[in-house]
């Protein structure tokens, strides 16, 4: 248990070192340097406790007799937070050392390790109380960085959504926690987190937003609250184990017809950033489709999606700030140029971006195969545009790379990569091909974590009355084999 | 394991691992800054051409010495998930041993010829690292035995040939045009992955040798279901060969390098959806329906083809259509359950096209050459002037001039009512993000 107290402390000691150190007079640079070498020791540590031997089940109860708003335990590490665990510290490496000069400041890098490590403790716990707690701190971080006056529309609309999101899973957690379950106040709850999980991550009818934040608010922030998928994780901590088929039915389909309109919206966008949105608007939707189809392997395909979209978006729009840093704003109905000064670069968007399209050899492919599969077996017609929406993503994906990349050759800008985007890129395009290729082993950790989603449905009553005990209900997660 | 099989498993994994490993060797260095000289690419793709042939033709002899049947290899499973396997299995009989051969030997001719016909281009290295992620897409189709593995080098084809037709990337005309190859491709490729998803829901396997082998107490499909799979499998091929109505983006594919033309859209590319339906034929023949389909969309095409390559202009669209023609013909052969002499058309074709495609630039040379030597051709009587035309005749002569008015045609039925559909939903978007309005104003198509 000692050993496992200090490995938590080593996952939190380097966003708090960050969070202090930016509050001294250290230079800018030199702060980044620190918050990259945190990151990547966050990353390692992370992956360390997410590989060691026996970490599935380990946990640290809340003392006395908890309520069930407080959950069964603190802190829990499952087979499915095992492997979610390292993506906010990959994420918040890729981005403090991506992030260009001109927009480098002290307060940005605090809330990057702000946001990191609200993130991790997020997907650390599956107590209801300190989720909301967790997910309120994360949007307002968010709101906060978009107060700068060129980003206050985008604030205004994220915090019209994200403040409905927030109350909805509040009072949602609530009804869920404090009513017997089974009783239609409960069921009430349950939809009201399903809607805020929804309204997160961007899901059709709410979807607006994040475009809107891509465009008119900041890439980076926006890429470390939406890329790790915290509504993900609620939905299959706290809706797929309780909500009713209906529920879960619903949003499937919700998040299916989210992942072809976002897709073909990306496909036809003009501008860089908002084609940025609609993919992830896409990427985020395919991740719901196939946690609330309840089938094995969709749930196992969306949680390699999960990984796969959430490394190659954030690499996709890192990209697109590193071009916006040396040529301002990307038009994408013209060409400009740029290939032969950057070959790397526009290698690794283009890796990136087939891996978003599932293209075979990635890990994108893994997860998209195993999705649509399973949810051809749940929904026999509507499950197949997941194919279409993977062909309007291979579309966008590829018109993206050739307005950025091609054309004529400009070179009036410096267009040269610096060593550290190099490592960036070249890194996250090689996990992506590196996994996809050999995939067996996190296929398996996915199917034992989808399993163990479905288990916790399959204890659990489903919101009818008919089959559901009374009592408050124990929020405790499944138990690994 | 008999000798034989051992030599088959070695030859295939030569000929599978020489087009990546020259890949990974010339893209490397370059993206390193660190190009390899003209003569040292030259040099990797000769002999990674040069290894895969006669990988490919020791397989091939090897099945054929062997006197067995149809041979499935396994290289183990790629992942697998609970019932739901994906496997990397290979497929090897006379049928995909020989298109392999003729792939790696066409393969091998053009890698010859590029490297003296791009010297001292901008993007040789370019070229030369999709050129080798072509072959390896067509190596992986010609002996895939499974649909994953199939699905993959039907891909890799995909994206290497809209990579090549935008080659000349400084232009906008080839990068656009790349885009709509891209898009066509895209159809095809929905297509397959659909077929194969519905292969493992039916079957609950994804094995060719198992669905592609006919017989029918081995069949594991209803005829309703085979029609099903046999029509998406005709789409996809309809998307990569350009059948009708998907035939508009070929000249358009002309913009890239013209080796790369001759191997795609006048050799092999073109000819891969004729083989992918040779080998789903015992699958198109448990359904009259599906032969109707396949042998209507052959017989339109083949007609399209031959009147637009009558009208055309320059020497790369003629040769194009009067290639697409001759698909049309194969995809008929093969509805009409005439496998051996449709192999034996899409070999004699590909070799022969490739041929004039590759001459193709020299024309003129060889023209003016031949006369030098023999003196100018008899001046025979121009043909009188036709002084009125038929209505009909003039329709179709306008229409062959339009290319069948087929890209008109779905721009205004598909493409246009989408972009307006997509532009309505995004103003819609922004309405609901307090109507901000747009940077840029009307989106672009």
């Amino acid at each position: 248990m000692t050993a496992w107290f200090a490995w938590i402390a080593c996952l939190a000691a380097p966003p708090l070192a960050i969070i202090g150190a930016s509050h001294t007079r250290l230079h800018v640079e030199r702060l980044r340097a620190v918050a990259v070498a945190s990151a990547a020791t966050t990353l390692l540590v992370s992956a360390v406790v997410a590989l060691a031997p026996g970490q599935a089940g380990f946990a640290i109860p809340w003392p006395g007799h908890p309520g069930a708003i407080l959950g069964d335990s603190v802190l829990r590490l499952d087979a499915l937070s095992s492997l979610i665990v390292p993506l906010p510290a990959g994420l918040w490496l890729l981005t403090v050392a991506v992030t260009p000069r001109a927009r480098l400041d002290r307060a940005g890098i605090r809330r990057t390790a702000a946001a990191t490590l609200t993130t991790t403790s997020c997907f650390l716990t599956t107590s209801p109380l300190l989720l909301v707690a967790l997910w309120t701190l994360s949007v307002w971080a968010f709101v906060a960085a978009l107060s700068a006056p060129p980003n206050r529309h985008a604030r205004n609309v994220t915090l019209c959504y994200l403040g409905a999101s927030t109350a909805s899973f509040a009072a949602g957690v609530t009804m869920m926690t404090m009513w017997p379950a089974g009783s239609s106040v409960e069921r009430a709850g349950v939809w009201l987190v399903l809607a805020a999980a929804l309204l997160r991550k961007g899901i059709f009818p709410f979807h607006a937003w994040i475009p809107e934040t891509f465009d008119r608010g900041r890439i980076g922030p926006a890429v470390l609250f939406s890329a790790p998928q915290v509504g993900a994780y609620v939905t299959a901590v706290l809706v797929v184990p309780r909500a009713s088929p209906e529920a879960l039915r619903l949003g499937a389909i919700l998040a299916l017809v989210t992942a072809v309109y976002g897709a073909a919206l990306a496909t036809f966008q003009r501008d860089a950033r908002r084609a940025c949105g609609y993919l992830f608007v896409s990427q985020s939707a395919l991740v719901m489709t196939g946690l609330e189809s309840t089938n094995r392997l969709a749930v196992a395909g969306s949680l390699v999606l999960w990984i796969s979209s959430a490394v190659a978006f954030t690499g996709i729009s890192r990209c697109v700030l590193v071009l916006e840093a040396r040529r301002g704003r990307l038009d994408l109905s013209r060409y400009h140029g740029g290939f032969a000064q950057t070959p790397l670069l526009a290698t690794s968007f283009l890796v990136l971006a087939l891996a978003c399209t599932g293209f075979p050899g990635t890990l994108g492919f893994v997860g998209q195969e195993l999705l649509v599969e399973g949810a051809v077996q749940i929904f026999p017609v509507v499950g197949l545009l997941v194919v279409l929406a993977g062909a309007f993503t291979g579309l966008a994906a590829l018109r993206m790379y050739f307005s950025l990349f091609c054309g004529k050759r400009v070179d009036a800008i410096h267009l040269r990569l610096l060593p550290r985007e190099v490592v960036c890129f070249v890194t996250a395009s090689v996990l992506l091909i590196a996994v996809g290729l050999a995939p067996a082993p996190i296929v398996a950790a996915e199917l034992a974590a989808g399993d163990g989603i479905l288990r916790a449905r399959a204890r659990a009553p489903h919101g009818s009355p008919r089959d559901g005990g009374g009592g408050p209900r124990s929020f405790a997660p499944a138990q690994d084999p | 394991m008999s000798d034989e099989v051992e030599i088959l498993h070695a030859s295939l994994l030569v000929m599978l691992l020489a087009p990546p490993l020259s890949l990974v060797a010339m893209a490397v260095p370059s993206l390193l800054r660190r190009p390899l000289p003209e003569a040292a690419i030259s040099r990797i793709t000769r002999a990674s051409s040069t290894t895969g042939f006669l990988a490919a033709a020791t397989g091939l002899v090897t099945h054929v010495a062997s006197g067995e049947g149809p041979l499935v290899v396994s290289f183990g499973t790629w992942f697998s998930a609970g019932e739901a396997g994906f496997s990397f299995d290979f497929l090897l009989d006379p049928l995909s041993l020989g298109f392999a051969l003729l792939s790696t030997g066409l393969c091998g001719v053009v890698a010859a010829f590029s490297s003296r016909y791009l010297h001292r281009e901008p993007g040789f290295t370019r070229y030369f690292v999709l050129f080798a992620m072509f072959v390896w897409g067509i190596s992986l189709v010609s002996v895939a035995g499974s649909v994953e593995v199939l699905f993959a080098g039907w891909e890799l084809l995909g994206l290497s040939s809209a990579l090549l037709v935008a080659f000349f990337q400084d232009r906008p005309a080839p990068v656009a045009n790349a885009l709509r190859v891209f898009a066509v491709y895209r159809i095809s490729d929905a297509a397959m992955l659909v077929a194969a998803v519905l292969l493992h829901h039916f079957a609950g396997s994804g094995s060719l040798a198992m669905l592609f082998s006919g017989a029918p107490d081995t069949s594991m499909l209803s005829t309703s279901e085979a029609v099903l799979i046999a029509s998406l499998i005709i789409a996809a091929v309809a998307g990569k060969s350009a059948l009708l109505p998907l035939s508009g983006w070929l000249p358009r594919a002309m913009e890239g390098p013209t080796p790369s033309s001759a191997v795609f859209y006048g050799a092999l590319s073109i000819h891969a959806g004729c083989f992918l339906l040779l080998r789903a034929e015992p699958l198109l023949a448990q359904s009259v329906l599906a032969q109707c389909l396949a042998g209507a969309a052959g017989a339109t095409t083949a007609i399209y083809a031959t009147l637009v390559a009558r009208v055309q202009t320059d020497v790369k669209s003629a040769l194009t259509y009067a290639a697409l023609t001759q698909v049309g013909i194969i995809v008929t052969e093969i509805a009409c359950g005439l496998t051996t002499l449709a192999f034996v058309h899409i070999v004699g074709h590909a070799s022969y096209r490739l041929l004039q495609f590759l001459s193709a630039p020299n024309i003129l040379h060889d023209l003016h050459d031949l006369e030098g030597k023999l003196g100018p051709a008899d001046a025979t009587p121009e043909p009188q002037a036709r002084t009125s035309v038929g209505p009909a005749r003039r329709a179709i002569y306008l229409a062959a001039l339009e290319r069948g008015f087929l890209d008109v045609t779905i721009d205004r039925v598909v493409v246009g009512p989408l972009a307006r559909l997509v532009h309505l939903l995004d103003r819609f978007d922004r309405l609901l993000c307090g109507g901000a309005p747009a940077r840029h104003g009307r989106d672009d198509r």
